[in-house]
Parts: structure tokens; sequence; C-alpha cells
């Protein structure tokens, strides 16, 4: 005797099964048992206990969601630098508070600090999962650059000595932005993407 | 599973405005059934962690688009599901996903059937089976919505969902006892 076979079982269930199927089914102890089992397998798996994570991972999501509020306020301190300095540079400063030797290692330093927030951006460090260490570490580096980027933003044109100021703060801002950029690429090397 | 998975409105908006003690409150609501149902799908635990932990980056991020129609579970679960899929969709591409562990190494006697309990018999499928078996069965996804969440057909589903119970059925030996 020809028997249901399992996609038609699950069809049935489903309230999609052929008109043979169900004839076949209500003349057919050994398929209406096998439905009925299918029933019970299904009702055992509904009513599995539900598994708990080992550890809680909300410190790592905590971190993460932090550096990403923290970049986007470093972003928009960044260009709101940046439009100051312009700013700055046309309605205030001269060109001899700013030595030749000084304005040469400041557009290098401020073009080194630009490649790595491109650098950086092209890791796009948001949508990555990252360790709850890996997230520590970015997190505390990027209070740092905030902590830089507040110094560059106090810095006023007519201070005596502000290019060689400039220029080191510049300098501690690429590098703790080549530091934050090895935490992230390391992370994504480690997770293989 | 029964767990209580209700959410104030008002606690939603807190989220919403990136309250991170909000934030927090929904994820420990939320943390269990998330891992569950990862776990469920994905063979490894460290898999379903980093699945639970992608789900609530993806919560945080889009919390702001829940526009508050349907459950709020609903919304986490579809986030937590396609991210489990996607970790099987890749691990295809790169040909990893490991074959059925009851059928390894069984084709000397293919039709000798092993008895084990149903959480082993569930271990044992190949994560796409299991994917298809618990958003199916348990979760109550429609093949439709299945096959649109892994990039396949509905057949394809179907057919999965067939195999799953075929095996499921062998390991807890409730094979037919007629043909």
């Amino acid at each position: 005797m020809m028997h249901c076979t399992l996609e038609d079982l699950l069809a049935l269930r489903d309230n999609e099964g052929s008109s043979w199927a169900r004839e076949h089914l209500d003349g057919c102890d050994v398929c209406r048992a096998e439905l009925d089992a299918m029933y019970q397998r299904v009702a055992r798996l509904k009513a599995l206990p539900p598994l708990s994570p080992p550890r809680s991972r909300w410190p790592a999501i905590r971190n993460q969601v932090l550096a990403t509020q923290a970049r986007r306020r470093q972003r928009w301190m960044a260009s709101g630098m940046a439009a100051a300095a312009l700013l700055a540079g046309v309605l205030v400063l001269r060109p001899h508070q700013v030595t030749p030797a000084y304005a040469q290692e400041l557009a290098q330093a401020k073009r080194q600090s630009a490649s790595l927030e491109a650098e950086l951006q092209s890791l796009d460090p948001d949508s990555r999962v990252e360790s709850g260490r890996a997230a520590a570490m970015a997190a505390a580096l990027e209070d740092q650059i905030a902590a830089v980027d507040a110094q560059l933003s106090g810095l006023e044109g007519g201070q005596p000595g502000i290019g060689q100021a400039a220029v080191d703060l510049w300098r501690d801002r690429v590098n703790l932005m080549q530091q934050l950029v090895d935490v992230h690429a390391t992370n994504a090397a480690y997770v293989g993407l | 599973m029964s767990i209580s998975l209700a959410v104030s409105d008002v606690l939603i908006a807190r989220a919403k405005s990136g309250d991170l003690e909000a934030l927090e409150a929904l994820y420990r609501a939320f943390e269990t059934p998330v891992y569950n149902l990862a776990r469920r799908i994905l063979r490894s635990p460290e898999d379903a962690e980093d699945v639970l932990q992608e789900t609530f980056l993806e919560v945080v991020r889009s919390i702001g688009s829940f526009r508050g129609e349907g459950h709020l579970w609903g919304w986490i679960r579809q986030i937590a599901a396609s991210k489990a899929l996607m970790r099987i969709r890749r691990r295809q591409v790169r040909n990893e996903e490991t074959f059925d562990e009851e059928f390894a190494g069984a084709s000397a006697q293919p039709s000798v059937p092993i008895r084990v309990d149903l959480e082993r018999a569930l271990e044992k499928l190949t994560e796409t089976s299991r994917a298809v078996v618990w958003l199916h069965d348990v979760e109550g996804y429609t093949h439709e919505e299945i096959a649109e969440m892994m990039g396949k057909t509905a057949s394809f589903s179907k057919s999965q969902l067939a195999r799953a119970h075929g095996k499921l059925r062998r390991m807890l030996g409730e094979e037919r006892t007629a043909e």
C-alpha cells in the first residue's frame, strides 16, 4: 500500500495537502499515526527549555555604543574645527604667527591625520563585532583623541608659541589615530573580514 | 518556551532617544530569546553569542526605525534570524558547513536507527536543516519568509523541513512500523 510521504504529511499539517493525501489519511492508520507523531515532535521542540547565553554581552555592546557616540562627536568636532581654522586663517591669523618650519610640520601632521581618518572609515568599525577588550581599547583611545581635539580647538591665534603647540598636538593626534586604526585593523583580521 | 516579552512603550521611546539604561533593559529582556534562537540554529555557542551581540548592535542602530507596528520581539527576532542565517550563508560560500553527524560514517549500516533525545537529535542536524525546522515549526515563519531570508526558494525550505523531520524521526527511533 502506498503511504503519504513526509512532504505530504507536512503539507497536510500546513493545510496545503493534496486531495489524494487527505483521502488517504482518512483511511490509513499508519499515516495518521505518523502525522500524530509529527505533531508530538513539534510540540516537544516547542517545549525545549530556553538556552541562556553563558555570559552577558552587554559590556561589549555598551562599549561599542559609547565608542560610536564618541566617534560621531569627534567627527562633528573635527569638521567644526576645520571650519573654525579656515575662518581664523582668513580673519585672524597672520602668516608670521606660524613660522614656515612649523607650518610645514603642521601641514604634514594634518595630512597624516586625515589619511588615518579615511583608513579608519574604510575599516567601518561601527558595523563589526569586536571583542570587549578591543572595544574598551578603542573607547579609551577615542577619549584621548577627543581630549586632544578639545585642546586644539582651545588654541588661540594670538598666543606666543602657538605654532609649536599646535604641531605637538597634531602629532599626538596622529599617534593616537594610528593606534586606533591598529586596534580595529587587528580585530578585522581576527574576525576574517 | 514561554518568556514574558512585553516591553512598555515608554521604554522603547527612551531606547529610541539613545538612553543607555533603556537599551540595557531591552538587552536584558531579550538576551535569552535571541541567544536561544541563534543557538538552536547554529552549532557553535560562540557563533550564537556573536549573533546576540550583532543583533543588539543592530537594534541600537535601527531602533529609531521601529514604528511600533507589531511586537518588538517580532522585529528583534527578524534581525536575529537574519544574522544567524547570514552566518550559515557565509559558511556555505566557503564550503564550511558540516554534514549531518547522523550520517557521518553511517554508510556501512544506513538502516540502523539511532535513538537519542530530541535536544541531541536537533544538534546533529545541519545548520540549514536546523534553521528551517526551528524557524518554521517553532517560531512560525512560513516557507516563503524562510526562503526570502535564506535567499532560496520556498520549495527548498519545504524539502529541507521534510529532510529534517526524516532525520529527527530516525534518530528518535520513531520510524514507521509498517509501509
